[in-house]
């Protein structure tokens, strides 16, 4: 799944027509969905951000495999070029600093991004957000560093009522290719853990249920051993019969994990 | 959404963080200058980026980034229980990096570090100010210990200000300890009867098992050799044998591959050791999931988690009589639990 945050409905309007996303009445917050995308309008401001997000990522918790990307625009210094896209390395918020892990290849500029209160109209010396600290707050309680991140568009060089919907609608528009190759990079980027299958792990923990705790440990550290380095071999706990008595238990795990870890 | 083909992952050190206090820092100018396609991060505290909470160490071991800082506080520790002293006086060693370009299977750094990144500490001035005051007797300090410094050496020129150092000092001794094939980067340093340059030795077949992105044993067997024609001290290290089904034959076959590269004589000694590891970094190291090494059923005494005492003493007891055909006890060296 991939989660996108905007802070504005004008950010979202392009996405929603490019992922064909239908809005969801589920949370308080505006939310859209469609086939392996949410899109989460959060409000502006890093309060309204986290919160919004919060309630998105409690409501859906990500899996291991899902991605979570703040799409929007930017104040930026005249360095910066209206309309290109920036991928953020560095949100600073006051005295703190939050550092997204970017370990792809991609052909955007980087650059840190200042996560202010209000509207800027006061040249700084970075682009300027209001929401990127709150999205990172509450998202990275829930994504790896390496699965989020953090796509702005040069919206403006600090004159924010100059900044039209029309406007931002467009600038989304022409990122939206730039979008993609972002979710590919991201995507490929994680490693999942994941060493047993769905049915796998329900088998094995029906099978622990048997087992003391400690047991189950010891079984599942077997289990993972024979797994990692027997990739193709089948888990040998289907059809054991176990027998009643607490001794035996003991005997026949003793066994097993003998049997796994020979 | 449709998900095509990977991308290519990024280059080494694509991304420098740089702690404000070392910008100006000769070490840091230089390799600003050496990775000017990086992107430069200023930071406030090496911490702030190494130490984040949800990192990933198996998806960061693919695109280790670096981070450049000052160390505040000791750069020598003493020396612990699972590593051998070598009968010094004192045995410390050195943190100058943290985190290692290897990505070995079995390295206690994975489970020591929440980041598969290599901070490097700038200040190396420092830890040869802290050095001095112990150098009134016989000391040893390991270089190599969080890292292969040797691995790193073009970057960072630890090892060769290590030499240096130590060719002033002469009740220091130095081991340095390397899986790494990068002789030449020490071939324009003399060499010291007190620094000691230790090659980890393994199968090949463990190598490409567990010790991903190293040089091969051939490599390494290579650079051994290099090192003695130099006039270096060589200690090998069969440490950490990891044991598997074919233990019986891929280490006996590793010791014959190696005797018959190298010269028994000029081999100062051979240190024999089985994997051990805190039960702590264990844990840890069972969280990434990536490798039946962290999941063996290990014995666990006194907090350290080694093979069961009837393999360990298989291990040692079928290395030490294929080694001693080669060298003489005296010089070889064997780590097993105290009982």
């Amino acid at each position: 799944m991939i989660y996108l945050v905007t802070a504005l409905d004008a950010e979202a309007r392009a996405l929603c027509d490019h992922y064909r996303l239908k809005r969801n009445g589920v949370l308080p917050y505006t939310l859209y969905t469609g086939d392996g995308v949410l899109l989460l309008v959060t409000g502006m401001g890093k309060s309204n951000a986290a919160m919004a997000v919060s309630a998105l990522l409690g409501w859906r918790i990500p899996q291991p495999q899902d991605i979570l990307i703040n799409i929007g625009i930017c104040g930026a210094p005249s360095a910066y070029r209206v309309g290109e896209a920036l991928l953020i390395h560095q949100i600073i918020d006051g005295n703190r600093c939050y550092y997204p892990d970017i370990l792809y290849t991609h052909p955007l500029r980087e650059s840190p991004l200042l996560c202010i209160d209000t509207p800027q109209s006061d040249e700084a010396h970075y682009p300027v957000d209001m929401e990127s600290s709150g999205i990172f707050q509450a998202a990275s309680r829930f994504f790896k560093l390496h699965q989020m991140g953090y796509l702005k568009i040069v919206s403006d060089h600090f004159t924010p009522d100059t900044v039209t919907k029309e406007g931002v609608i467009h600038l989304i528009r022409s990122h939206l290719s730039t979008l993609d190759t972002l979710c590919r990079n991201l995507s490929a980027a994680h490693t999942v853990n994941a060493l047993f299958t769905h049915n796998e792990r329900g088998e094995i923990e029906a099978f622990k249920t048997h087992f003391t705790k400690s047991q189950g440990n010891l079984l599942e550290d077997a289990l993972c051993y024979a797994r990692l380095k027997n990739p193709g071999q089948t888990l040998p706990l289907t059809n054991t019969p176990i027998p009643d008595s607490k001794r035996e238990r003991s005997a026949l795990l003793e066994d097993l994990i003998t049997t796994l870890t020979a | 959404m449709k998900i095509s083909s990977p991308p290519s992952p990024p280059k080494l050190f694509s991304h420098l963080y740089i702690e404000k206090g070392v910008l100006e820092h000769p070490q840091t100018r230089r390799l600003i200058e050496k990775f000017d396609a990086s992107h430069i991060i200023v930071i406030d505290h090496y911490k702030d980026v190494f130490n984040r909470s949800n990192q990933s160490f198996g998806a960061q071991s693919g695109a280790k980034q670096l981070i450049l800082a000052r160390k505040e506080g000791k750069f020598l520790h003493e020396g612990s229980q699972y590593s051998d002293g070598f009968g010094h006086e004192q045995f410390f060693y050195a943190s100058s990096v943290m985190g290692c370009l290897y990505d070995c299977d079995y390295c206690y750094l994975q489970g020591l570090y929440p980041s598969a990144n290599t901070v490097l500490f700038v200040n190396l001035e420092d830890a040869f100010a802290q050095l001095l005051p112990y150098l009134g007797c016989d000391t040893l300090v390991a270089t190599s210990y969080d890292t292969d410094t040797l691995a790193i050496e073009s970057l960072t020129h630890q090892t060769r200000l290590w030499l240096e150092f130590a060719a002033q000092q002469n009740s220091l001794h130095l081991e340095i300890r390397t899986k790494s094939a990068n002789i030449k980067a020490l071939k324009n340093c003399s060499p010291n009867e007190r620094v000691t340059l230790a090659w980890t030795l393994s199968p090949q077949e463990i190598i490409e098992r567990y010790e991903h992105a190293t040089p091969s044993l051939e490599k390494r067997l290579g650079a051994v050799r290099e090192a003695i024609a130099l006039g270096w001290k060589v200690r090998l290290c069969i440490d950490p044998v990891i044991y598997t089904d074919q233990f019986d034959t891929l280490y006996p076959n590793l010791i014959e591959t190696i005797f018959s590269a190298l010269d028994p004589e000029a081999i100062e000694q051979l240190t024999l050791g089985s994997f051990r590891m805190s039960q702590s970094h264990l844990r840890s190291l069972k969280k990434l999931r990536r490798s039946d090494v962290a999941f063996y059923p290990y014995t666990v005494r006194d907090e350290m988690a080694t093979y069961p005492e009837k393999i360990e003493t298989h291990i040692l007891e079928t290395l030490l009589a294929k080694t001693t055909h080669y060298l003489p006890m005296e010089r070889i060296r064997t780590w097993q639990r105290q009982s």
